[in-house]
This record gives C-alpha cells, structure tokens and sequence, in this order.
C-alpha cells in the first residue's frame, strides 16, 4: 500500500529528530528502535498518538547477566498498516525499577505485572504489582539468569525408584534390546 | 503380560490391605461391597493439567466409559476417583490434596500421563511435582503424553478389577502412614501446612490407625494449629447473654 | 476452609461477600480461579487467580537445544497445539534465516486451519454446557476426533502432533490423505444445519447469551483484546490478512465480523470462522497435489545448530486471537530468551474482570467459555 510506505516513512524521519535513536527495518512489516529508557514515554506516545499503533503487542523482558542491564522491549503495532514497532530500551540490572505504560496503554499491567515477578524489575505507576502466577513462590524471581531450575529442582523433590525384575535383568546381562 | 506381573514391576508402596474389624463375616460383604463399587466409580474430574483435554473424548460416545459405570461428578463429597490428569503444579498440588481429603473413603486416586510418574516432560521445572505418590497415595498410573482414550479407559478397567479384588487400598494407607505423607507434603509447602480434615481422627474412627500415623509432623500441626475464637462485639445485632456467648 | 477462616467477622449492612469460584470447578475452563465480590447476585469486583498450571515453560525452553523445544511448545495451549509449533518455528526461521519450502508451507496451513476447526468444536460444547446442554458437547468433541483421527494419520498424534521443524515439516503427507480429508470436509459441512437446529438457532441459546458480557469497540482496543472476540466488535482485523504469514495471502477467505460485542456475537463469529476454515482447507487441498518439492530445508545437525544472535517477533492467529513469540538468540545452540504472548493473557485476565463487573453469577461462567480463555497460556 502506498500510503502505508508514506506513514512509515513520515515515522522514520520523525524519529530521527529522537535523541540516541536507532531505527533499523527488519522485514516487510517489522522494525526495530533502540531509544535511551527516559525518551520511551515519550516515544510511545507519539506512536500511539499521531500514528496509530494503538495495540500494545507486549512487553518483553531479556536478562544480559554479562552486561547487568535487563532489556525491555515494547511491540507496538498499528491496525491500518499492520507493522510492527518494537522499542528496545535497557535499564540498569541492580535496581530494576522502571516507569510503567498503563495509562498509554491498558495491556501493559498484565506484562508489567509478569516481568515484575518473573524477574524481579518494579514498575512505578502500575496499577498492580502483586504476584499473580507465583503467589505460593517465595524463591529468587525465577527467570534470571543467576536462578538454576535443574539445581532447585534436584534439591527440592524426588524421584521415583523403579527397578523391576525384568529391568534388573536386563542390566545382569549387560543391558540391549528384548526381543 | 499378566496382572501379577504388572503389579510387580511398579514398586508402589502401598501395605496390603486388611479387612476392618474382626467379625468372620466381615470378608464377604467385603467381597460384596467391593463388586458392587467397582461398578458403580464417580470421577472427580479436576482438570489438572494438560491430559484434561483426553477425557472428554473419553467420556463421551465414542469411547464411552460410562457403560463401565463411570461418571463425572463435580464435587468431591461424591466422588470416588481422584483423577490427577497431568502435570501438578506445586499450587495446583494443595488444591488437590485438600480435595483428596475431603472425598469419602474408600477412595482411588489415577495418575494420568508421564508427569505424575516422575517429571515427564517437565522434569527440570521449579513449579511442578516430581513424584506424586509421596503426596498421597496413588492407586494406578496411567502412562503417555497423552494417553489416548482407549488407554485411560484400559487403564480404569484395570483400577476396577484391582477395587474387586480387594487391592486398591491406598486410602488405608494414607492413614496408616500420615506422618510420612504429611512430612513430605510439610517439606515443600512449609511447616504451617495443615488441611481443615482432621485424618488422625478419622483414622482412629476407621480402625486405620498405626505406628506411622502420628510422628513428628504430625505434631507440628497441634502446635501451629488456631482455636477458634468467638467474636468480641455482636454479630448481626445479636445481643450476648450472660455468659458472654 | 482454613481454622482462621472460621472466625465470624461482622460484615458492614452492604450485604457484599466474596466468593472463590476456584479451580476445581466446571464453570471454569481449565484450571484457573476467580474471586469474586458480589452483592445478592450482581458481581461487584472480580480478580483472577493463576498460576494453577505454572509450569515455567520460558525457563524450561531456555535450557534445551532449538530443536528440543519443539517438543515443549505444542504444550503451552492444550486446545489448539498446532498454532504454538508454527509460531515457535516461525520465529526460529526468521532468525536463522531459513527458508520454507513451498509445499511445507501449504502443509502448515492445512495443519492450522484444521487445529483452528477443532479448537472451535470444542467451544461450542464448553459453552453449550455453560447454559445447561450438554448434547452440544458430545456432538462437538465426536466431530472433533474425526478431525484427531486426520491428524493422527500425517502426524502420528491425536493432539500433540510435533510435527513442524525450524524449516518445514517433518514429512509429507500419507497417499489418499487429500481424499480422506476432502470427504471429513464435506461431512462437517453437512453437519453446520445439525449444529445451527440444535445450538445457533436455539431460542434458549440466543436468549441467554445475547446482551451478556458486552464490549464494544473502544473497549476491546482499550484492553488488548484481538482474534474472534474483536471481531464480534465490529472490527475486520485478522493477523492472516494485516500481516500475512505462510502463503496466507495467496488464499481466499472472508473475516467474518458481528456487531454486538456480546456472548452471542462472540459465538457466532467462531461458528463462521468454521465455515471459513472449511474452505479454506477445500483451497489447500486442491492446491496441494500441484505444489512438489521437499517439505523441509535441510538443517545442520539439531545437535550443534547455533543460530544466528538477534531476535524476532512472530505472529500467528490462532484460534482464540493474536499470538506471537518473541524470541531472541545470543548465536548459541539454545534460546536466550522466548517469550510467548498468548491471546489469553489479555481476554482471562483484564478482559474477564472487567466484563464480569456488573454482570450477574450464573453469566460468569459464560462470559469467561465465550471470550475462549485458555489457562494454560496465561501461565506457561
């Protein structure tokens, strides 16, 4: 659609009047922005404002353990030109706190709400940041990377003993297939 | 391969069970009653976990397992089969053993699916339950990812001979070994774990009561159990009498 | 139940309660709890409660190779299996940079639209039961193991199928495949005025779910709420036309919409998204015996694939709405991150609380069947 190409560039030359942005299209109906965390608010709401991307896709969290920054990207898109917008920001890892989107966009509590016990980051101004998923979990935030499910889980439960006859036997004679 | 022989190679730590009472007579309506139950099984349908999605099938006409006499049944106060389908996760598991209890006895509990035997697929998981006979007493596991229809009726076919046989006695031993059950149950939920049924009770009623069934965590629930309290002003404008009830 | 709870409390004179529709409960779909606060029988707040299916799947799937979560992944959605796979593989092409040959790719599609025409059988039978009749139920799962059966044929199982790959599918289809599931089309056609006598014509049916739970447009892209339940608003928007994947765009179909925004419309939408997957399915199977070729790209060994560092966002429509897998890579031979959005996170949850705000107890259970809210994708 030429209309849409007209919108997206009109977007991409806007953007660039952003402060420490990098705007990169990834494919037909993709893009990918790299934005400071303080001109995020301010970002979303140009999008959602004057150019439509009203749906808030979600927001993702990526824990880099090795540079201490947890990664926040917010998939925006817009219904008339089907792209999608992905804001890339990084905050720092120590004290994960973070502005929240609720009043942009209504979605973002359920993610907020998600990151905030999966991994631990605080989101101010969202409306909820109770445990929803891990209500009866009083462990470490359990998607960092620093969080060894196999160890927790070695330590914690037990496993089933089984050892049958056959088995046995089959183990007496140097283990291999039964006919 | 025959029933003996399946029995054998699953290791279930289940004591053999033993007629209540002492009356002669006491076996044959044993006998009796156990026919008779296994015709006739409720089936608590707690849609656990993801091999929920094979009991409508199941249900339903094609595979038609109430011409085995089995039937759904909402609540567990009716019910006699527990059927954990799937993977338990640790919140789904106090659910589940607060509906065990509170289902009458004699009561059976069939763990669909690999993960109640030992992880299944979810083995490296933080939120779910490895073994699940260690929680309660689980009578016959039904083995697969997911297993068909056909299987789980297979399978209750074979929890029905086990009942008419006298065999499925789980239940007894959840109360003559509490303490052992309560414990492990106590090491994952926390020493404040405790369940409004109160099974030392029920199993000095039942004449189930043993050496395991009191221990060590089963005085932890004296010590961490509440009294209850009357309130201390007027419920709904009743007005207290004399002596202050 | 709790001793605690039994103490007395004095409640203030505005005869409000609260009551814990909890997970062992057939008014609820799947494994998940409400509570909710009522006045009489009009409910005054509701909040909802997960975590009953928690199995910590983004974790699980950063420990395992590429490939070995392909196993994991149709597990997330127990309903509709098949759109998980695809959307996993999906992201993974994107990143790798794979390309998907044609006849995999037409493969795929009759591998959804079939997942989708289960998924919607067994919504009508749940819902049906919400409202007390249960024949819809027997009727709908029957047809849908038909449909089960089929994909017991090319897949090798009835509901987890494992069947797609990072670069197509797993194997071609058996011979008289395309016969078998031209006829079981043709049957299922014929059984819609079976369906509309009992169900979608039903006074009982139209009576009870029209005016319940409604939303109108402004609300529904307020909350996030996408897929059939969007569509029931009014708006056409549909992931297979505004941001076309596999060979969507080389396919005829309509987006059914309804005007309302309330349990009738959301039902009848999916009754006509049926009939749109039905034909789009009698598109693919008479495209299929054309398009020759391999039905998989060739991969390096899955043991020591190390795919390319970045991240991808894909998006599928999937029976209950817009589902999408962020999914990143650090060039390893395991995910760094996935991050799975699921239609359910927005329509179990906001969606569900705010509807049953006003709304009367017995309507509950039909509001949260009718907005099709799967559990399992709110927890992972």
């Amino acid at each position: 659609m030429e209309e849409s190409k007209e919108l997206t560039g009109w977007l991409e030359r806007v953007l660039e009047e952003f402060h420490g942005v990098k705007v990169q299209r990834k494919a037909a109906r993709r893009m990918r922005i790299d934005i400071d965390a303080d001109a995020l608010p301010a970002l979303l709401e140009l999008l959602q404002g004057r150019a439509g991307y009203v749906h808030l896709s979600a927001i993702s969290c990526v824990d880099w353990i090795d540079d201490g920054q947890f990664e926040l990207v917010y998939h925006v898109l817009s219904y008339e030109t089907g792209t999608l917008v992905s804001a890339h920001i990084r905050i720092a890892r120590d004290p994960g706190v973070y502005l929240s989107v609720y009043d942009l966009y209504p979605p973002a509590a359920f993610f907020e709400r998600d990151i905030h016990e999966m991994f631990g980051v605080y989101f101010e101004g969202s409306p909820d940041m109770e445990k929803f998923i891990l209500t009866e979990w009083d462990g470490p935030p359990p998607m960092r990377k620093e969080f060894d499910t196999r160890a927790y889980v070695h330590a914690t439960f037990d496993w089933q003993q089984y050892d049958p006859e056959w088995l046995r036997e089959i183990r007496a004679r140097g283990g291999g297939i039964v006919e | 391969m025959a029933d003996k022989d399946k029995d054998k190679a699953i290791d279930i730590p289940v004591t053999a069970g033993q007629p209540a009472g002492g009356s002669p007579y006491a076996g044959v309506f044993d006998r009796l009653f156990d026919f008779c139950r296994a015709r006739s099984l409720f089936l608590l349908h707690y849609c656990t976990g993801c091999g929920a999605i094979e009991l409508p099938p199941a249900m339903t006409s094609r595979y038609d397992m109430e011409r085995l006499g089995i039937q759904p049944m909402a609540t567990p106060r009716q019910a006699d089969i527990l059927l954990v389908t799937g993977y338990v996760a640790t919140k789904t598991l106090k659910r589940i053993l607060l509906t065990y209890e509170q289902m009458p006895a004699p009561r059976y509990v069939i763990g669909i699916c690999s993960c109640t035997v030992n992880g299944g697929m979810y083995w490296q998981s933080y939120a779910t339950v490895k073994k699940l006979n260690e929680y309660l007493p689980v009578d016959m596991y039904i083995a697969g990812c997911m297993p068909r229809p056909e299987a789980v009726i297979a399978g209750l076919q074979q929890l029905m001979d086990k009942i008419e046989a006298g065999r499925a006695n789980g239940w007894q031993d959840y109360y003559r070994r509490y303490d052992a059950y309560l414990g492990k149950q106590q090491a994952l939920f926390g020493p404040r774990w405790q369940t409004p049924t109160d099974i030392v009770a029920e199993a000095r009623r039942f004449e189930l009561f043993g050496p395991g069934t009191l221990g060590a965590h089963t005085s932890l629930l004296d010590q961490y159990q509440q009294p209850l309290e009357l309130p201390s002003e007027p419920v709904f404008g009743r007005q207290k009498d004399e002596s202050g009830r | 139940m709790r001793p605690e709870n039994y103490q007395a409390v004095s409640h203030p004179p505005s005869h409000e309660y609260e009551l814990n529709i909890g997970p062992n409960h057939p008014g609820i779909e799947g494994n998940y709890a409400l509570r909710l606060t009522l006045e009489g029988d009009i409910v005054v707040a509701a909040r909802a409660d997960a975590g009953y299916l928690h199995r910590g799947f983004e974790k699980l799937m950063e420990g395992r190779l590429w490939m070995q979560n392909i196993a994991l992944v149709p597990r997330i959605c127990v309903p509709d299996p098949a759109h998980m796979e695809i959307c996993y593989a999906l992201g993974v092409e994107m990143l790798g940079g794979l390309e998907v040959p044609a006849r995999a790719q037409w493969i795929r599609v009759m591998q959804l639209e079939l997942s989708r025409i289960t998924a919607h059988l067994f919504y009508f039978g749940g819902v049906a039961a919400t409202m007390g009749m249960y024949s819809n139920m027997f009727w709908g799962v029957a047809d849908r193991d038909l449909v089960l059966d089929l994909f017991e044929e090319f897949t090798g199982g009835r509901v987890y199928s494992m069947f797609n790959v990072p670069g197509g599918v797993r194997r071609d289809l058996p011979d008289g495949f395309l016969g078998k599931l031209k006829a079981l089309l043709d049957y299922l056609e014929s059984r819609l005025e079976d369906y509309d006598n009992l169900f979608f014509s039903n006074y009982v049916v139209v009576h009870r779910s029209r005016g319940t739970g409604p939303m109108n447009r402004q609300q529904a892209l307020e909350w996030g709420v996408t897929g059939p339940n969007l569509r029931a608003t009014g708006l056409a928007f549909d992931v297979r036309r505004d941001d076309p994947y596999l060979v969507y765009d080389q396919i005829e179909f309509d987006i059914p919409t309804e005007e309302a925004g309330d349990a009738l419309a959301r039902i009848l939408v999916r009754r006509r998204e049926l009939q749109e997957s039905i034909r789009i399915l009698r598109q693919v199977a008479e495209q299929l015996p054309y398009i020759k070729g391999p039905v998989r790209c060739p991969l390096p060994n899955p043991l020591a694939w190390n795919v390319p560092a970045g991240d991808s966002y894909a998006r599928v429509e999937s029976s209950k709405g817009e589902l999408a897998y962020y999914t990143v890579s650090n060039g390893g031979d395991k995910p760094w991150r996935v991050h799975i959005r699921g239609p359910s996170q927005m329509h179990a949850v906001q969606v569900l609380e705010n509807l049953s705000v006003g709304s009367r107890i017995e309507d509950i259970a039909q509001i949260m069947f009718t907005l099709d809210a799967c559990p399992p994708e709110v927890d992972r």
